[in-house]
């Protein structure tokens, strides 16, 4: 079997629909901005588009869970337990990640068939996949458990919240559940992370570097941040439970805001230049 | 047949053509019974290709204009390409809604009135519903959860869509009246 499974192979039915992220970010509409300059992008039911936001945001979830679950599954894999410096504890972390990865893949087909969406019908972008192919196991963690597990995080509780305000239980509950799972999934991250580098400051401050990366492509531009402006809000206290200091949190939310301020900027630009 | 005029006629920023756009409005037209409305005149469809957001607005029944967000006439499936689904089902509930309004006998709010998140699904759920019919995807859950969504999640409430999505014609009061007890059930009023 290969190692480092290329993001293009990935097997899809015939259902699923493959966009390409740069193809989003060359859209020229972008020049109109993250919801198209709508001031307030939180999700709330009286905001007009609020069922088709979920329901788009929801498939982005589910196709995230197929690639999270691959991305675990590759990390099984592609490294020689003790060797690659992936000990067999972190395996089984891996494993045992693979399994909620695949329950949360069941729970959100279930969800999206409860909010009216067929699977496959929004495009699907490899993105978050591509994000767990670094040949290092710690920069993999790093960027999978403690960058992407934790924007998932931030979108399984504004996901929970919409639930709530919505007076609507299979939602609320549903991402409940799924929230408990990441935050142990950031955990084992934090965890790994802090174990395997124990000994090598460079190799723990490469991987920092490499989720700061990672967090800052993921925050797309505003979409996660503290203000009203942002859909998905920075989940504090649910990252504190995961393992994140203070500051470490302090350092997301600045990247966000950092993340929105250029997008500002390369919309200016694009809409200077007509 | 009223004549379509498509703006702009030719898009930059999506994958769009006139003709694509002109050819879904000509269906709906006929489907709705405004085809040969005295009212009507002329038909213009103005899409704004400069946002990929979904708004569709009526402008005016006579003529009837309406202005679409290029983001509701796109394939979700392909970034900035057109959608028939898509722009059947956005630009059909423009047209079958405006088609209520000029039926003397919906007796439908005020046109610049503001009728309401509440309301205003309940009304879609019974024109998609009526395109449904016509052959055009129904997505039926969708609607009924977009309508949970303003009405609250209970047996009533679906059982409340229900009337809205297989009703041949309601009339405007019966939609509100419909809205409101489903709201009232749950508390949600």
């Amino acid at each position: 079997m290969r190692k480092a499974f290329p993001p293009e192979d990935l097997a899809r039915d015939s259902r699923f629909a493959r966009v390409d992220r740069m193809d989003q970010i060359a859209d020229p509409r972008a020049a109109s901005g993250q919801g198209g300059g709508r001031p307030n992008q939180r999700l709330t039911p009286d905001r007009a588009d609020s069922a088709d936001a979920a329901r788009s945001l929801m498939h982005g979830i589910f196709v995230g869970e197929i690639q999270a679950l691959e991305g675990a599954g590759r990390t099984c894999w592609d490294f020689e337990t003790g060797t690659d410096g992936a000990p067999f504890a972190l395996k089984l972390d891996m494993a045992r990640q693979c399994w909620d990865e695949a329950r949360h893949c069941e729970i959100s087909v279930k969800l999206s068939e409860h909010m009216g969406t067929e699977i496959g019908e929004f495009g699907e972008s490899a993105f978050l996949y591509q994000a767990a192919c670094n040949p290092d196991p710690v920069l993999r963690l790093t960027g999978v458990n403690r960058a992407l597990e934790g924007l998932a995080i931030d979108v399984f509780n504004t996901m929970k919240e919409f639930g709530s305000i919505s007076a609507d239980p299979v939602l609320e509950f549903c991402e409940d559940w799924m929230l408990a799972d990441e935050v142990t999934h950031v955990k084992m991250g934090s965890d790994w992370l802090r174990k395997l580098t124990e000994d090598d400051p460079e190799r723990r401050a490469n991987a920092l570097e490499f989720q700061r990366v990672v967090d800052k492509l993921f925050s797309f531009g505003g979409f996660r941040g503290e203000d009203d402006e942002s859909p998905v809000i920075l989940a504090r206290r649910f990252r504190e439970l995961a393992g994140f200091g203070t500051d470490e949190i302090d350092e997301i939310a600045a990247i966000s805001a950092e993340a929105r301020d250029e997008a500002k900027a390369h919309r200016a630009s694009l809409a200077a230049q007509g | 047949m009223a004549d379509i005029d498509v703006v702009p006629t030719e898009f930059r920023n999506v994958e769009f053509t006139a003709d694509q756009i002109r050819g879904v409005v000509a269906r709906l037209l006929v489907e709705a019974g405004l085809v040969d409305h005295p009212g009507i005149g002329s038909v213009r469809i103005e899409v704004d290709e400069s946002t990929p957001l979904s708004k569709v607005v009526t402008q005016s029944l006579e003529p009837l204009v309406i202005c679409a967000q290029s983001g509701a006439l796109e394939d979700r499936r392909r970034t900035r390409h057109f959608g028939g689904d898509e722009a059947a089902d956005a630009l059909g509930r423009a047209v079958f809604a405006a088609a209520d309004r000029l039926d003397p006998t919906f007796d439908g709010p005020a046109f610049d009135a503001d009728v309401g998140v509440a309301h205003a699904v309940a009304w879609d759920c019974h024109v998609v519903g009526r395109m449904a019919r016509l052959g055009h995807r129904p997505q039926r859950q969708r609607r009924l959860y977009s309508f949970e969504l303003r009405h609250g999640f209970s047996d009533a409430t679906v059982a409340a869509f229900d009337r809205l999505w297989s009703a041949e014609r309601l009339t405007w009061a019966e939609i509100v009246a419909i809205s409101d007890d489903a709201r009232s059930v749950v508390g949600a009023a």
